[in-house]
């Protein structure tokens, strides 16, 4: 049977979240999961599902809702010994347990001279567009990534979910995960074993010529149908997907620059202060010479997430706004 | 419930001894402007940290306060790294990158002090939690004071605690005042240790000025952790002399003289000095050696801090992340 | 007068017996649950005025307050510690309170007679041991008091002289002690809670009560002495030599312990018995003195004690005289 070739296996990107995980507590022994409705549950969006059943009691635990509590026990167990995944439902929630992401988990290493190390990752759940309004749709990275210490990785793909996963579990930093809900039925080749991809390397989802789309999150999926259709424009756009916001491959995305000398960067999140100010700027600072126009940016207008998916649609970047911001920045 | 040894007792007189030259030390540099930042003092509350830590090896944790050179003291802290860290130097115990409300040391099971109030209990339980499930007979304690227990986080460990009966010691050091304001305005209730029952653990109260007393509870509390029996709230009520930064403590607007006057009276040092004499263990003199003998330990570390060089700015970056 | 005492403890049922022997919490919302239901029924029951001891936690002020009746502190040290109930019973004393009803266990009690030896005293139960105050309802403890504070009953008859033992410390204050007198050779108060029985010596009981906890149900297993006997009980404990008999006896709530008794026997009132240090003196449950090397104290038995309040006489006399009952009017049938 020489000719039967193995099929890669596909999952679907919520199912990648589920394999990363297990790849993580199957490596490491001290590795343990505690969140909201985790254990019994299998999680809200069901990506801890069989992990109960397949570890047992002692490596996943419910906890009450009690966000600082969650993320003060992983900072205390990552400080004494463990590895401990913490899961924060959602996003939004950070609000609950901000002292203890800003305040404890990012400076606790640099306050005792580097004497400790917090080996501790931190899954969270972002964006819009499934009508959950106001408090459980933000995509709040802009506040993370501005905190010295931590590290956030942002996976767009099943690949990438697992594969980050396990980074970030192996990392001796905090990691904090944003995956994407919308994404969550998205299907990807997933291998089988153990694997991870290094936190801080950006990755060049759609090579292309003369125009560079920095995509945060799931709009590297926007990114790239718009790039398909400005195409036809006789454009060939370069879609960098930076996976990790923190540290940031400012390298990669100079580089393309340099190559297509146009840049837009586009995120779910609003767009004033949001992170794509900050990799604008960076591109001009690093490469105005090679700069053709402007950095344009494309992000949420300023407004909470509404709730009615009349207003909702409107409210989330998609490719057509993409492709209407290049249009507008080149003039056509 | 364990008798208290003679070697015991000397133990903690000396740790107590320790933290008040200190603490008095460090409030006078501090005044003098030869440290810089801000210094939340112990003195007056030096028993609970001394007899609550006796009971404790290194690998057992506790998490501190903004109030805590008297709790890393009491758990084996050096002088020397603490001095030079108070200064802001290289050879400090944080390599002069905490100073005075972040001053730790992991090796001793020291978690930090903490510039956050109610920055301690959710940590000490992820300790507790960590403990239980290496399978380790260790426990943690986590420090706080009356102010602390209104802050959300108090809530949410101490419930986590119970609902894992993690092998946690929440020790609330009632010193009746949150920062500058005093108990009685800032909760409903007097006894902090009410608040067990919501959480499912034993609320016990102790005279935070009786060392012995101290040593006697927390020695429960600790030996029930061990045994896996679940948390424990233990508070101790006891009283700041000085501010709440700083030294002063007289002819402050929120609080009387005569409140002040009426709890040093009942200072923890005197009298267990005055004990110790009483059972023939210690004798006056014997226990003013110790106090001079521990005045020129201070004074040589307090030499250290000051010919101890500053960092060099190239460390600025270093130990914001682990390779 | 009519004048009601109003005494809680706000320290009672909280030490270090909650932890190794899960005593009875009564935390001071509870506290001040019962005392609203005492002045309940203190004023169904005819008392007018009520003075009472203001503790830092307001767990009568806050009852009175709730309630909106009027009532004066009595002038009293504000230490937080026992000296404020030995201070107020003073101060009751000499403002002629007819009886104080008092919130708290045997300690509280002791305190209380310290300041004011002979008080006709309600003792209601929210501490530890328990073996003083009188298990009965707060609202009813309220009705008694209530009854004979505003004189609707009178007679010595409806309380009880208690017994106690009188110590004498060399070189320092006198103490008493309700219930019983214990010397252990443990060194320090500490904790004060006294749960160590390898440690106790010598133990002299007021009553010896079978169906009580702490020191006094030893007694009660060797040889029960009532509250209305003229004789207390003496036990004295086996330490180095072999015990004449070990017994099962629960030293505080929910804590059985063997007690290795070398002797008892009866003791009479006024009878000295005299113990020396080093070692400390644990009155009614809790270590209180400290005595050291030589130091010499001397106990005698009396019942020169408070008169305790008999609950179900008093109301019963109180249902016989019809004192709750009111007739319809005969012009409005």
């Amino acid at each position: 049977m020489a000719e039967a070739q193995v099929k890669p296996r596909t999952l679907p990107y919520v199912a990648a979240i589920t394999d990363g995980v297990r790849a993580v507590l199957r490596e490491q022994d001290n590795a343990f999961v505690v969140g909201e409705d985790v254990a019994g549950a299998g999680g809200v969006y069901g990506y801890y599902k069989g992990i109960l059943k397949e570890f047992g009691p002692d490596r996943i635990y419910d906890t009450p809702i009690s966000e600082e509590g969650i993320v003060g026990l992983g900072v205390g167990a990552s400080a004494t010994g463990c590895r401990p995944i913490i899961d924060l439902m959602f996003m939004d929630f950070m609000g609950e347990c901000m002292d203890e992401i800003s305040n404890q988990m990012a400076k606790m290493r640099y306050m005792f001279g580097g004497r400790v190390t917090l080996p501790v990752t931190m899954l969270t759940m972002a964006g819009a567009g499934a009508s959950l309004a106001a408090q459980h749709s933000q995509s709040l990275e802009a506040w993370i990534c501005h905190l010295p210490g931590l590290k956030v990785v942002m996976p767009t793909t099943p690949y990438d979910a697992k594969g980050l996963i396990i980074s970030a579990a192996r990392d001796n930093n905090p990691v904090i995960v944003v995956l994407n809900k919308m994404s969550l039925g998205m299907m990807g080749e997933v291998p089988e074993e153990s694997y991870a991809i290094p936190i801080g390397e950006a990755n060049i989802v759609r090579p292309g010529a003369n125009y560079t789309i920095v995509a945060i999150g799931r709009m590297v999926h926007e990114a790239l149908k718009a790039a398909e259709q400005l195409k036809d424009l006789g454009i060939d756009a370069e879609v960098i997907d930076p996976r990790s916001l923190q540290p940031f491959d400012t390298a990669t995305v100079v580089k393309s620059v340099e190559k297509t000398h146009r840049a837009l960067v586009v995120h779910e999140a609003v767009r004033f202060g949001g992170i794509g100010a900050e990799i604008a700027s960076q591109i001009q600072e690093l490469a105005f010479d090679y700069l053709d126009a402007p950095v344009a940016r494309v992000g949420a207008p300023f407004s909470p997430v509404p709730f009615s998916p009349a207003l909702e649609a409107h409210y989330v970047p998609n490719a057509d706004r993409i492709v209407a911001e290049v249009k507008k920045q080149l003039g056509i | 419930m364990e008798q208290i040894t003679d070697a015991t007792l000397l133990d903690i007189h000396r740790r107590m001894i320790r933290i008040r030259i200190f603490e008095e030390t460090a409030g006078k540099l501090m005044e003098d402007g030869k440290i810089p930042g801000a210094l939340h003092l112990y003195v007056g509350q030096e028993a609970i940290a001394s007899a609550v830590m006796v009971h404790l090896s290194n690998k057992d944790w506790i998490t501190s306060t903004h109030r805590g050179h008297g709790h890393l003291i009491a758990k084996g802290g050096e002088f020397d790294q603490m001095f030079a860290e108070l200064y802001g130097k290289a050879t400090g115990y944080c390599k002069g990158k905490g100073g005075s409300m972040h001053i730790s040391n992991l090796d001793l099971g020291m978690l930090g002090a903490n510039g956050i109030v109610g920055g301690g209990p959710p940590i000490a339980v992820g300790a507790g939690f960590s403990n239980k499930f290496r399978k380790t007979d260790n426990v943690s304690v986590s420090f706080f004071g009356d102010g602390a227990s209104n802050e959300g986080s108090f809530h949410e460990a101490a419930n986590m605690a119970g609902l894992y009966k993690l092998p946690v010691i929440f020790i609330c050091e009632n010193n009746g005042y949150g920062e500058y304001t005093a108990q009685k305005n800032h909760q409903a209730i007097v006894d902090v240790a009410d608040r067990a029952a919501g959480y499912g653990m034993p609320g016990v109260i102790v005279d935070g000025m009786d060392a012995i007393a101290v040593f006697e509870a927390a020695g429960e509390a600790i030996k029930r952790a061990r045994a896996g029996e679940g948390p424990t709230l233990l508070e101790c009520k006891t009283y700041r002399y000085f501010d709440h930064v700083g030294v002063r403590g007289m002819g402050l607007s929120y609080r009387t003289d005569e409140e002040v006057e009426q709890w040093r009276k009942r200072d923890p040092i005197e009298s267990l000095e005055k004990r110790l004499a009483d059972q023939g263990i210690l004798s006056p003199e014997a226990a003013q050696a110790v106090h001079d003998e521990v005045r020129t330990q201070v004074q040589d570390s307090v030499r250290f801090a000051e010919q101890s060089p500053m960092p060099d700015p190239s460390t600025l970056l270093e130990d914001v992340y682990a390779a | 007068m009519a004048i009601v005492g109003l005494l809680a403890n706000p320290s009672s049922g909280k030490d270090v017996r909650r932890l190794v022997a899960r005593a009875s919490v009564f935390d001071n919302q509870e506290k001040q649950a019962i005392v609203r239901r005492v002045i309940v029924g203190a004023m169904a029951s005819g008392a007018k005025r009520f003075v009472y001891l203001d503790d830092p936690h307001g767990i009568v002020r806050n009852a009175l307050a709730e309630l909106g009746v009027p009532a004066e502190p009595v002038d009293a040290t504000a230490t937080g510690t026992a000296l404020d109930t030995i201070s107020a019973a003073r101060a009751m004393r000499k403002a002629e309170v007819e009886v104080v009803i008092t919130l708290g266990g045997d300690g509280t009690n002791r305190a209380f007679c310290l300041g004011w030896p002979d008080a006709v005293l309600l003792p209601v139960s929210t501490g530890t041991n328990n073996v003083f105050p009188v298990l009965v309802e707060a609202t009813i403890a309220g009705a008694a008091a209530g009854l004979l504070a505003s004189g609707a009953l009178v007679g010595e008859q409806l309380s009880n002289r208690q017994k106690l033992i009188q110590v004498q410390i060399e070189g320092e204050r006198d103490d008493i002690a309700l219930i019983d007198a214990v010397l252990t050779r443990e060194r320090f108060i500490g904790a004060r809670a006294l749960l160590n029985p390898e440690y106790l010596a010598f133990a002299a009981l007021t009553r010896a009560d079978p169906a009580a906890v702490g020191i006094t149900s030893i007694g009660g297993l060797l040889q029960p002495v009532s509250t209305t006997e003229d004789i207390g009980l003496v036990i004295e404990f086996a330490r180095d030599e072999p015990p004449a008999m070990t017994i099962s006896a629960p030293l505080a709530p929910g804590y059985y312990r063997d007690l290795n008794v070398a002797s008892f026997r009866t003791l009479n009132f006024d009878q000295p018995i005299t113990l020396s240090g080093p070692g400390v003196l644990a009155f009614d449950g809790e270590r209180e003195r400290e005595l050291k090397p030589g130091q010499q104290a001397t106990l005698r038995l009396n019942r020169n004690g408070p008169r305790v309040v008999d609950v179900n006489l008093t109301m019963r006399k109180a249902a016989h005289m019809g004192l709750y009952h009111r007739r319809p009017s005969k012009e409005k049938t």
